[in-house]
């Protein structure tokens, strides 16, 4: 499914975790694994890095991409330069107040990469399965695809659990009381709605014709993007699934959070970003 | 100075009066399927000089003086409700669904504050004495004035034009809905700096200060101060009596951003909405809870508010017919033309941009509210106001009939306006598969048949389309513009491998665009719905001819 993977490798606590959960992606999906370091290449470095690996009790081929600059920007670069087609990186469940506005690294990378992307939370140095997927979706054909992506990813982790979520919200729902009088009308209507809602689900998964790990599907209500992805942490899913935001988002879309946006800033678990 | 006994019992009787008058006229007009505002309005004018201080001057006088302390406390009261009514106004403001509409929405929503902005602000500028101007030295701001006022939309009254066509959730519905959303914001803030450039000789800051500290407000409240609520609002729905903990959070906040910005100069009900915007963010903020505070202001203070409206102005001495016509007229150009020229360009038809001008010509309880403060402050005449009631009331009254004339079918949703009576046929087919080639043949001859009939047999086999009460619906997504759907009605059964088992007599064979998956599940909700009562649906097996299977169909 994926040839090459790359990993965006820092010396940090989690560094070595890392090493190993993108040890065990890359033997899953038998891809090639490249490391991408950013920072000058000189001896001392190498030495340091190569200490480091072997510290964390990495066996398999990889390949080290070196690379000098803005990290974020760099590893995008040296992703789509060697067809990196999923990329793995660590995250912070959240970030800090100011942070959160300027935007780590690890957030640059969600918001623009244009390969998927899995981020990790909480890395592990004895890596285990993903048994439970929660996958947020549209009825759009990216949504099939992301679908699809998550199923295929599933199947072969054997997972025992795989949710298809999906959330939707009428804005200024509640204002239409100052001229509707009844309250009954509008529950009513809403509910209405949610019905149409669950059994277009229905039929949309239906139309995918997925076999082999058990699907449930669920149909919220609430702000988008953010319902189901308090939903996947609620149930603390092992990885919760998007699909990458359609637009650049920009520091407008962090101030005024909307669905995929509301996932980066509080990550529910780990994730993966599907484009 | 405080009331005596018989004043505070004047006082609680009118108060009751009021709200028994709001609610009574209320009720008849929303009989009338007509928003209750306007019963509410009407409510005040009988009540008022209008009416009963016409035929019963002693009433008026007594009940609703225009001086005194009844009329301190009364206005207390009516001030209490406008904050209330704009905080409310602003939880259900929801920028982020701006944002995320994007283009098509602010596109729409500046072109309908621009146009219809210019075009009050220069008939109010070069004809002044139309419009009753009150004070020929404040001509510039008089002018600013009337373009805000016509450039304003109204959200509840678009709203709940919205829930009654049931068409919240499409993309007509959404552009309205955030445009109006975006126009409420810009609308009260150019509102908010005129009041404060007026009120210069009254306040302790000026223009500049006023407009500095109304800057860092802003910026706090939205960089820091959502992020707070949003931390606060959890803790208080589980710590605290729910919902009474947040709604009294909810109103002690709005009280506070209003008591600050009438203090730096700008009105209170600017910090209300304000503040109103940055709780209703939360995503913690339950859709409970909206109701319940919608359904609080709404039944007992907003009315209030509408009542005393009548009470103040006297509406027959004030009547101004040809100013009236004239703001009706500039106000429904320049909204609708502004607005369907912005969402013509956006990529909408020219049906569904009329549908979204019109709907966003309603203005509602917003123009009444912007018309009352400006009437306090001395800016306007009372006659221009009546005209701006006249046109508010106006306006929402034609939104819903006119969208629903440019809706081809409201209740039936998508289904029929891909399906007629000359894609019905009557069958006496006995093999699934033959069958299915027999619909095919039936559609247009410009489609690729074979490709459509191999699509179509490929998903038969994937996973049959039976669904249930004699109902199947062969389908795939075929390289086509539009939907097309023809319905078999077959004398016998057929093995559809339907979910209840029973053999499928009335067959929908569905073709939709390749790209659009919502649409295609819209279409085949629509036609399952359809089918749900068993005895309904074996009455259509009487049926003879397309036509009558065709209204049968519409009314199941």
């Amino acid at each position: 499914m994926y040839k090459n993977i790359g990993l965006a490798l820092t010396f940090s606590p989690t560094g070595k975790a890392l090493l190993k959960e993108a040890e065990r992606i890359a033997n899953l999906f038998k891809s090639k694994l490249f490391l991408i370091h950013i920072g000058k290449k000189d001896d001392a470095i190498i030495a340091q890095l190569n200490m480091f690996i072997s510290d964390s009790g990495f066996e398999s081929k990889f390949e080290i991409i070196w690379a000098d600059g803005d990290p974020a920007k760099e590893i995008l670069k040296a992703s789509e330069y060697h067809k990196i087609s999923l990329l793995i990186v660590g995250a912070l469940e959240k970030e800090s107040f100011i942070k959160y506005y300027v935007g780590s690294v690890a957030r640059k990378i969600m918001r623009k990469a244009s390969c998927n992307v899995i981020v990790l939370k909480a890395p592990s140095q004895e890596p285990k399965p993903f048994k439970k997927f929660y996958v947020s979706t549209e009825f759009t054909p990216e949504g099939e695809k992301t679908i699809k992506t998550a199923y295929l990813f599933a199947l072969m982790e054997e997972a025992d659990e795989f949710v298809i979520i999906k959330d939707f919200y009428i804005p200024g729902f509640a204002s239409a009381l100052q001229e509707l009088d009844s309250l009954n009308e509008l529950e009513n209507t809403r509910i209405e709605m949610q019905n149409d809602e669950e059994m277009k689900l229905k039929l949309f998964v239906n139309e995918l014709n997925l076999k082999g790990v058990p699907i449930k599907t669920v149909s919220l209500y609430g702000k988008e993007g953010w319902e189901s992805s308090n939903y996947a942490r609620l149930n603390s899913a092992d990885i919760y699934c998007i699909t990458s935001p359609a637009g650049k988002l920009n520091l407008i879309d962090r101030i005024f959070p909307h669905e995929a946006e509301y996932t980066f800033e509080h990550l529910p678990s780990n994730l993966l970003i599907v484009r | 100075m405080q009331m005596s006994a018989q004043q505070i019992a004047v006082f609680l009787l009118s108060i009751s009066i009021m709200l028994f008058a709001a609610k009574f006229f209320g009720e008849i007009l929303n009989k009338l399927k007509q928003p209750a505002i306007v019963g509410e309005m009407l409510a005040g004018i009988i009540l008022g000089p209008t009416i009963f201080g016409y035929l019963i001057p002693g009433f008026s006088e007594t009940f609703f003086p225009q001086s005194g302390l009844i009329k301190i406390a009364l206005d207390g009261i009516t001030t209490l409700a406008v904050v209330m009514l704009l905080l409310v106004s602003g939880l259900e403001v929801d920028l982020s669904m701006v944002i995320k509409q994007g283009r098509a929405a602010i596109t729409t929503s500046v072109l309908g504050i621009i146009i219809p902005f210019v075009i009050g602000f220069a008939a109010a500028y070069y004809s002044p004495d139309l419009f009753h101007a009150p004070d020929n030295n404040r001509i510039f701001l008089f002018a600013l004035f009337t373009g805000t006022a016509l450039s304003i939309s109204a959200l509840p009254v678009i709203a709940k034009t919205l829930v009654d066509l049931n068409i919240f959730k499409t993309p007509v519905g959404l552009t309205i809905i955030s445009a109006a959303m975006f126009n409420d914001v810009i609308g009260w803030l150019i509102f908010s700096i005129i009041l404060s450039m007026m009120d210069v000789s009254h306040s302790i800051f000026n223009f500049m200060q006023t407009s500095a500290l109304i800057f860092a407000f802003i910026v706090i409240l939205f960089f820091v101060g959502r992020k707070i609520i949003n931390r606060i609002l959890p803790y208080l729905q589980t710590k605290i009596s729910y919902p009474g903990g947040v709604l009294n959070f909810i109103f002690i906040l709005g009280f506070l951003g209003a008591a600050f910005t009438e203090y730096i100069g700008v009105h209170a009900i600017f910090g209300a909405f304000l503040v109103g915007i940055a709780i209703g963010d939360s995503v913690h903020l339950k859709e409970h809870t909206r109701e319940v505070v919608q359904q609080f202001v709404n039944n007992i203070f907003a009315p209030l508010f509408f009542v005393s409206i009548g009470l103040r102005v006297n509406f027959i001495t004030n009547f101004d017919p040809v100013l009236t016509i004239v703001v009706l007229i500039l106000s429904f150009l320049g909204k609708i033309i502004g607005c369907t020229f912005g969402a013509k360009i956006t990529g909408f038809s020219k049906r569904e941009a009329l549908m979204i001008g019109f709907g966003m010509n309603s203005r509602g309880a917003m123009e009444i509210i912007l018309g009352i403060l400006a009437l306090q402050v001395g800016l306007i005449s009372e006659a221009f106001f009546v005209a701006l009631v006249s046109m508010a009331l106006l306006t929402s009254l034609t939104s819903g009939p006119v969208i629903n004339a440019l809706l081809k079918d409201k209740k039936t949703k998508q289904l029929f306006n891909f399906l007629s009576p000359k894609n019905i046929i009557f069958t006496d087919i006995l093999s699934k598969d033959e069958l299915i080639y027999h619909l095919i043949e039936h559609t247009p001859n410009k489609i690729n048949k074979k490709e459509v009939l191999s699509k179509v047999m490929e998903r038969e086999e994937a996973i049959p389309t039976g669904i249930a009460n004699y109902l199947a619906i062969p389908h795939a997504r075929v390289n086509i513009d539009k939907p097309i759907i023809i319905c078999a009605v077959n004398k016998i059964g057929l093995p559809f491998s339907a979910f209840d088992e029973t053999l499928s007599r009335i067959i929908f064979l569905l073709l939709t665009p390749e790209n659009k998956n919502e649409l295609q599940l819209q279409l085949l909700a629509d036609i399952s719905k359809k089918f749900q009562s068993r005895e309904k649906v074996e009455q259509l097996f009487e049926l003879d001819t397309p036509e009558k299977f065709y209204s049968a169909l519409k009314k199941l």
